[in-house]
């Protein structure tokens, strides 16, 4: 009788306690994606994938479904309530307030309150269905075409459906066995519109928030399903997507359409960045290359580095300053709008992830070993 | 009444009337005895000195604790995950980056190399063709040893040397963050695969110090060199072993200078040092026939042996002087000393027995055999007190001198005495409760910071500032290392370790323990696929994570390092590494665990405890807060129970007991003052400290009484009582201190810790024998009733 009327006025905390008193002696842990991430200090100090800004917010997103903020340049750091445990790959946020992150078994999260609390918006399983259903659809539309093509394009049109098939199976396969495959970034134009890319060439679209999602990946061409690992937009409104074996993909109107690029490079590209100049992009990967095109990525040019760690990421500051960051606690800075960079490798040799400019000139880095603050050149601050 | 100049001076209960069965069979077949005393410790002695330093890691933990249990069936699983030695080779000056230091490093590779013991296969430094530096290409992987082909030794070639080094993943394990030091890292066989024989630890560790560190420091002056490991630290606990002759030395000399001091008989000083070493080997001597070899603390024992035997043997000499003094010739003074004391003596010597016996309650070995080789002891210090030394001062006597020193000393002294039995005082005895109550209290306010378990960083058997213990700081402070490892074992079906569901539990434990104070970082399977999936996937930290693809789990742990897996993949460990050793960070952290296994071990995995230098100390903890208070209570049970026995008067039991109780807790405050924790080395000090400490209230109390009975005021009787038995009770006290006090200056910080506890319990037990016992008695005890009590019994 007692334990009723407490639980009546204690409500939810009473229901919790009942629960823990009662639960099994054996159970099975929950699926990570069911897990919500564990309330912890030590997320400012392990494994961020991706860093933000959500106005004067800084969000980074990382292993264990960690998304933290800091409102002071970096130094708090508060974690958001996010519902599952899984490594995150990408964070972006389309307004202020408005923010998605993606990461493995194809979870795309959501906040509308700047990254304070995220809801589950889409499964790598409910991401499998639509591109399955996707490919289907491509299928059969290749079919009805290769029933009226000429015989001479028949031999072609087979190929590419003998593609389709083949990625159709994989997806089934995959499915089979779970949400398997991560996302690997995320863009959103506002609080509507956005894109989330990932391996084996996962390519969806929002146009509503994120409450319902359409497999795009049919507008690239991209028949070997490489994975996408970077979304991004230039100066100058142009989107481009990087990814594996030297993937280039550009849009101009704003991701309706997208064409492939001729690529300067057969290695990985993981990220694409502007430079602040309408149309220039820099794109970076593997081994320490570099690329520079002015053109939207029809030409390209090769910029020395010195430094042949992979490069993850990286930011164009205020006073012009490019910044990429990288493997092997690499941080490469240009003066000169991208035509040649300066190496610097830092003592930690961690692996860094994302850069953001904060206060003056400084850094604020994410990646292996968590966050951490730098001057200009990526050394660590006192 | 056959004898009434003899029976004055004795108790009642403990002195026979006539000559007693066994004093007739010893005094009348004195030759045959000594002669079979003569082989018996020739052929003993000759045992003892063959008896060997044994450090056996088993006699050392709780065999019986459910973590050592699952420890232990699973030892061949987990084999090779402790048991391994690092070399720092550290350069005083510069960098590791320079062809001298190279040169040096490759000698000590090769060195190691053919050391007995090594795993050759496994052994690591950046010599060896299994350290490699690994690159993510547009093909695939590239990668190399560290060392360049065609290195030279040039500065082209050096710089290489550091550009794979930086690649090569190993900063922080192999190569020390401030690259100015590498380590040899060398796995050890626990039996020779060739041989089978087991790995000689002592012999090993020389040839580290002889063949690496004493070779090589002295080749290239620039390095120093720091090794650390299980076998290094064994070793080195069987070196000090070795130190104790050192202490054994001293102390024989201090007990025969404070002998001769006591008895002015040369005789009567080197009798009893002869029969009480003599003892010593016999003890020691049974011992190996036993099978037992000398642990760390066993090694202790023949100091006990050697004091109690001096301090019994004081006894006699004394008795002796005293019969000698009134006129018997040597042998009638060693009969007549003999029936005083052979019941006295036995008892005495029984109840020591009976305080080593509750060691029996500590479930870990070394400490019943130290109870076992004690009790050995024992039993040869009552054959060779009572017989041998008797029999022998009945051909020698006791000289002119030392009886001369009976007659004027005993005189000389009685003013001093007469100050202290004081004591009894009607207004001096309230002043001593008082302090003894304020004492009390103190204690118990100080041993509230009383902990269990070991306190210091590194390996607390040693010193902190130790040889081994400096390297260990070394290696912790210039690696990413812990030297404090939990391993949690978790058993599946067979080969269903690496399913994802089991690293993915793992994963959550690690997390769990991550996020729990005390826990520094943690390794399993689950980490490895993680990194390894990151590194299959272009080394993009973006894949960081376990695959649900059984497939990539399994490329992942392909290369996965030995001990991670056993050989029917039916178990895998999780590495936890601790802050430190203490027991609150123990206890915290298999709470975690143990809650983690109840809530979440089913059909497909098992999470258990525990192995790893924590695990088996946690396990100790555990053992030693069960076994304390059993212990406590069996002890004072046991003395309580012979007192009630010898007096027949609760009144008795309680002013012998009380100061013994005062002392205890005044030792456990002296613990937690001076940071010794409750371990396995200490935890028998408080059973030898009260078995022992409890003989002076005995001997004092028992003069006490027989003194009151024939009338005396408690003051008169106490005035006696010192008189008569006070001087070899203060000599008893001192002799088993200095017995003891030694120890303080062991290598080994138990041994240390065992020196200061016995001396500071024996030294005050007697204090409080003499000083709080008299004025426990004005309050305690009623003489009228007892002599009215004692005139009815008659």
């Amino acid at each position: 009788m007692a334990t009723r009327l407490m639980c009546k006025t204690l409500g939810a905390a009473c229901l919790g306690l009942s629960m823990a008193l009662s639960a099994p002696t054996v159970f099975a842990l929950a699926d990570i994606i069911e897990t919500p991430s564990r309330p912890t200090t030590l997320a400012p100090a392990h494994l961020l994938n991706d860093v933000d800004t959500a106005g004067d917010r800084i969000v980074a997103a990382g292993v264990r479904g960690h998304i933290i903020f800091s409102d002071d340049g970096g130094e708090t750091w508060v974690q958001g309530e996010v519902p599952v445990s899984v490594t995150l790959t990408g964070v972006d946020f389309g307004t202020e307030q408005h923010g998605w992150a993606v990461g493995h078994s194809g979870v795309v999260l959501h906040s509308d309150d700047a990254g304070e609390n995220w809801d589950l918006q889409l499964t790598g399983v409910r991401a499998a269905e639509l591109a399955i259903e996707s490919r289907q659809e491509q299928i059969d539309d290749m079919e009805q075409k290769l029933e009226e093509a000429p015989e001479e394009e028949k031999d072609e049109l087979d190929w590419a459906l003998g593609d389709l098939y083949f990625s159709l199976e994989n997806l089934q396969a995959d499915l089979e066995i779970g949400p398997v495959n991560p996302f690997l970034d995320v863009w959103f134009e506002n609080d509507k519109h956005g894109f989330v890319v990932g391996a084996y060439g996962m390519f969806l679209r929002t146009t509503d928030g994120g409450k319902t999602w359409k497999d795009w990946a049919p507008k690239l061409e991209n028949p070997s399903s490489f994975h996408l690992n970077s979304i991004g937009r230039i100066t100058g409104g142009g989107l481009v997507i990087v990814g594996e074996a030297g993937q280039i993909f550009v849009s101009v109107d704003g991701g309706e359409s997208w064409e492939k690029r001729e690529s300067p490079y057969e290695g990985s590209l993981f990220g694409a960045i502007g430079t602040g100049n309408v149309n220039e992009i820099l794109a970076f990967g593997l081994r320490g290359n570099i690329f520079f095109s002015s053109d939207l990525g029809r030409s390209w040019k090769v910029v020395p580095s010195e430094s042949d760690a992979t490069l993850n990421d990286g930011t164009v500051s205020e006073d012009g300053r490019i910044t990429l960051v990288g493997n092997g606690g690499a941080v490469l800075m240009s003066t000169n709008g991208g035509d040649t960079f300066r190496p610097y490798f830092r003592d930690d040799r961690e692996g860094v992830m994302d850069v953001v400019p904060v206060s003056g000139t400084n850094l604020l880095i994410v990646g292996e070993g968590g966050v951490k603050h730098t001057d200009a050149r990526g050394k660590n601050l006192q | 009444m056959s004898n009434p100049k003899h029976d004055k001076g004795e108790h009642y209960l403990t002195t026979p009337k006539a000559e007693p069965f066994l004093e007739r069979l010893i005094f009348n077949n004195r030759a045959i005895i000594l002669i079979a005393f003569f082989f018996l410790t020739l052929f003993l002695g000759y045992n003892a000195v063959k008896i060997e330093p044994d450090a056996s890691f088993e006699r050392m933990i709780p065999l019986e604790h459910p973590y050592i249990v699952n420890m232990l069936e699973h030892r061949d699983d987990l084999e090779n995950l402790g048991n391994f030695v690092r070399i720092a080779v550290e350069v005083e000056e510069g960098d590791i980056f320079t062809a001298e230091y190279m040169e040096t490093l490759k000698q000590i590779t090769d060195e190691v190399f053919y050391l007995n013991g090594v795993d050759r296969s496994g052994l690591k430094s950046l010599w060896t063709s299994n350290v490699r530096w690994v690159e993510v290409t547009e093909q695939g992987f590239q990668g190399g040893t560290v060392i360049p082909d065609g290195y030279d030794g040039s500065r082209a070639s050096l710089e290489q040397l550091r550009q794979n080094v930086l690649r090569s993943n190993e900063v922080g394990r192999l190569i020390s963050d401030n690259f100015r030091s590498t380590i040899v890292y060398a796995p050890l066989y626990e039996n020779n695969p060739e041989t089978g024989e087991p790995l000689d630890y002592g012999e090993f560790s020389r040839q580290l110090e002889e063949k690496i560190r004493d070779k090589y420091e002295a080749q290239n002056p620039s390095i120093e060199i720091h090794i650390v490991g299980f076998a290094k630290k064994v070793g080195d606990l069987i070196e000090g072993i070795g130190s104790i002759a050192w202490f054994a030395g001293i102390t024989i000399i201090l007990t025969t200078l404070l002998l001769f001091g006591y008895s002015r008989c040369i005789t009567g000083t080197l009798v009893p040092v002869f029969t009480s070493i003599i003892a010593v080997f016999l003890q020691l001597g049974t011992l190996r026939l036993l099978g037992y070899g000398l642990d760390p603390y066993s090694v202790l024992v023949p100091f006990l042996v050697f004091a109690i035997g001096i301090s019994h043997g004081v006894q006699i000499v004394n008795a002796m002087a005293v019969e000698a003094a009134k006129g018997f010739d040597s042998v009638t003074a060693a009969r007549l000393a003999f029936r005083a004391l052979y019941i006295p003596g036995m008892l005495a010597l029984i109840s020591d027995a009976f305080g080593f016996l509750t060691l029996f309650f500590i479930e870990i070995d070394v400490i019943r055999d130290l109870a076992v080789a004690a009790g050995i002891g024992v039993a040869f210090v009552i054959l060779t007190n009572l017989v041998l030394h008797v029999l022998i001062m009945s051909y020698l006597g006791i000289s002119k001198g030392g009886v001369r020193h009976v007659q004027n000393h005993g005189e000389k002294q009685d003013r001093k005495w007469r100050v202290m039995s004081y004591f009894a005082h009607p207004g001096v005895a309230p002043i001593s409760l008082l302090i003894a109550v304020i004492g009390l209290g103190l204690g118990l306010y100080y041993k509230q910071g009383l902990k269990v378990g070991d306190l210091d960083q590194g390996a607390p058997e040693l010193r902190a500032d130790s040889r081994y213990n400096k390297d260990n700081a070394y290696i912790i402070n210039n690696y990413s290392t812990s030297a404090d490892v939990l391993v949690v074992m978790v058993k599946t079906e067979e080969e269903q370790c690496t399913q994802y569901n089991v690293l993915r539990a793992m994963d959550n434990l690690q997390w769990e323990l991550q996020n729990t104070p005390g826990v520094q970082s943690s390794a399993s399977l689950a980490d490895v696929s993680k990194i390894v999936t990151k590194a299959l996937n272009e080394g993009n930290w973006k894949w960081y994570e376990i695959s649900r693809n059984q497939t990539i789990i399994n490329a992942s742990i392909r290369e996965a390092p030995a001990g991670l897996i056993n050989t029917n993949c039916d178990l895998t460990p999780v590495l936890v590494f601790l802050e430190d050793h203490k027991a609150e960070t123990l206890e915290t952290v298999t709470e975690r665990v143990e809650e983690f296994a109840s809530n979440n071990n089913n059909d497909e995995y098992t999470f258990m405890l525990a192995a790893g230098n924590a695990g088996v100390e946690a396990a100790t903890n555990d053992v030693i807060s069960n076994a304390k208070n059993m212990m406590l209570i069996f002890v004072y049970g046991v003395v309580a129970s012979l007192c009630l026995l010898t007096f027949r008067s609760i009144r008795a039991v309680l002013c012998i007991l009380i100061p013994l109780g005062l002392t205890s807790i005044l030792a456990e405050a002296i613990m937690a003052m001076s940071g010794i924790g409750i371990k396995v080395a200490t935890l028998p000090v408080i059973a030898l400290g009260v078995g022992i400490g409890v003989d002076y209230g005995i001997y004092i109390y028992s003069k006490l009484e027989k003194f009151l009975l024939e009338g005396k005021t408690l003051q008169e009787a106490y005035f006696e009582t010192l008189r008569s038995t006070g001087k070899a009770v203060i000599f008893t006290g001192v002799t088993l201190g200095i017995g003891v006090v030694t120890w303080i200056f062991s290598p080994i910080k138990f041994q240390a810790d065992m020196g200061l506890l016995l001396f500071f319990m024996f030294i005050w037990n007697m204090v409080g024998s003499i000083w709080l016992l008299p004025a426990l008695a004005r309050f305690l005890l009623r003489p009228d009733r007892m002599v009215a009590k004692a005139r009815a019994n008659k």
